[in-house]
């Protein structure tokens, strides 16, 4: 079954793991996703291969934010009910401390679901969700899939 | 002020990225240093492609390459002495989409430095530094000036 076939399906445990399963990507980092309460909490379990400062050690920076956009992409297609897969526009992060090398988790929230646009925001922490690691925003665009192909190099001009 | 020679730059930046795990897994390389701007290089690689069907990388990969890049551009940078530097924010835009099987350049320049703060400019290229397919801008945090007295001694004791 293809990712733009899966995506048409409701979110439970087994097609969100058969999601992250046929992004590459995803499967490197070694993310995964659990449904707790109706809301998608991503894990990023801690790996060698992740670290970005030796001597601490911590979690490379940018792997936190590829994390983090991942997570929330497939947020997003798990609640807009449209089998489109999003194309990131933009991407804000913000960091607030290192992550150390453990798990490190990841909530979204769509703050906006437009025709064309999504603004959605991600939410990391390790320990305790009250103190994050880091925060983001993206901006998707999510038209159908005719538009969204012609304009997939000028994702603006719509 | 930065007394550092092209040559103590490039050994620098060499020297940090083989200090970053991640990334030289990944083997993300040094490409070039000119007018105090850093580029650097991601290798294509299927691990780090976002949609199998089209074999294009995801965008995860290049804040990954972006974050790095700017980063480390601080320390070619003519204006400042080399420090560590914390990612403090970075936003990304994606102008474009990078051709499967292109490596992967970003290039980052540090705008302006204050006394804690760098702000830094960057962008992705795959073709041509001026068909950029990514923008980037951030700002890293000064922490500690790294010694340059040590980064020169290195470079006596290979010499």
């Amino acid at each position: 079954m293809s990712l733009a076939e899966l995506i048409g399906r409701d979110p439970d445990a087994t097609t969100l793991k058969l999601w992250l399963e046929k992004i590459p990507y995803a499967v490197y980092l070694g993310m995964e996703a659990e449904l707790h309460d109706n809301d998608i909490l991503f894990r990023l379990p801690p790996d060698d291969k992740l670290i970005g400062n030796a001597s601490l050690p911590a979690i490379h920076g940018g792997v936190v934010g590829a994390f983090m956009e991942l997570a929330g992409s497939i947020h997003l297609v798990a609640h807009m009910k449209k089998p489109v897969l999003p194309k990131i526009i933009n991407f804000s992060l913000d960091y607030l401390r290192a992550s150390r090398l453990q798990d490190t988790w990841a909530r979204c929230e769509v703050i906006r679901q437009g025709r064309q646009i999504a603004n959605v925001t991600v939410t990391a922490w390790q320990e305790d969700p009250a103190n994050p690691n880091a925060t983001a925003r993206a901006h998707f665009l999510i038209a159908e899939p005719e538009n969204s192909k012609e304009n997939s190099n000028v994702p603006l001009e719509t | 002020m930065n007394s550092l020679t092209l040559e103590e730059k490039l050994r620098v930046v060499k020297m940090m990225g083989e200090f970053i795990p991640h990334t030289s897994g990944l083997g993300v390389e040094l490409h070039s240093i000119e007018d105090g701007e850093l580029t650097l290089r991601l290798p294509y690689q299927q691990q780090l492609v976002g949609d199998a069907e089209t074999g294009v990388l995801h965008s995860g990969a290049l804040t990954v390459l972006l974050d790095q890049t700017l980063g480390l551009s601080a320390v070619c940078s003519n204006d400042i002495a080399p420090s560590v530097t914390p990612t403090l924010d970075l936003r990304i835009d994606h102008l474009g989409i990078a051709p499967p099987g292109s490596d992967i350049f970003a290039t980052g320049k540090v705008l302006r430095a204050t006394r804690k703060i760098l702000f830094v400019d960057g962008f992705a290229w795959c073709d041509a530094p001026d068909k950029p397919i990514a923008r980037a801008t951030g700002t890293w945090v000064r922490v500690m000036d790294i010694d340059l007295e040590w980064i020169k001694s290195m470079g006596r004791g290979s010499a």
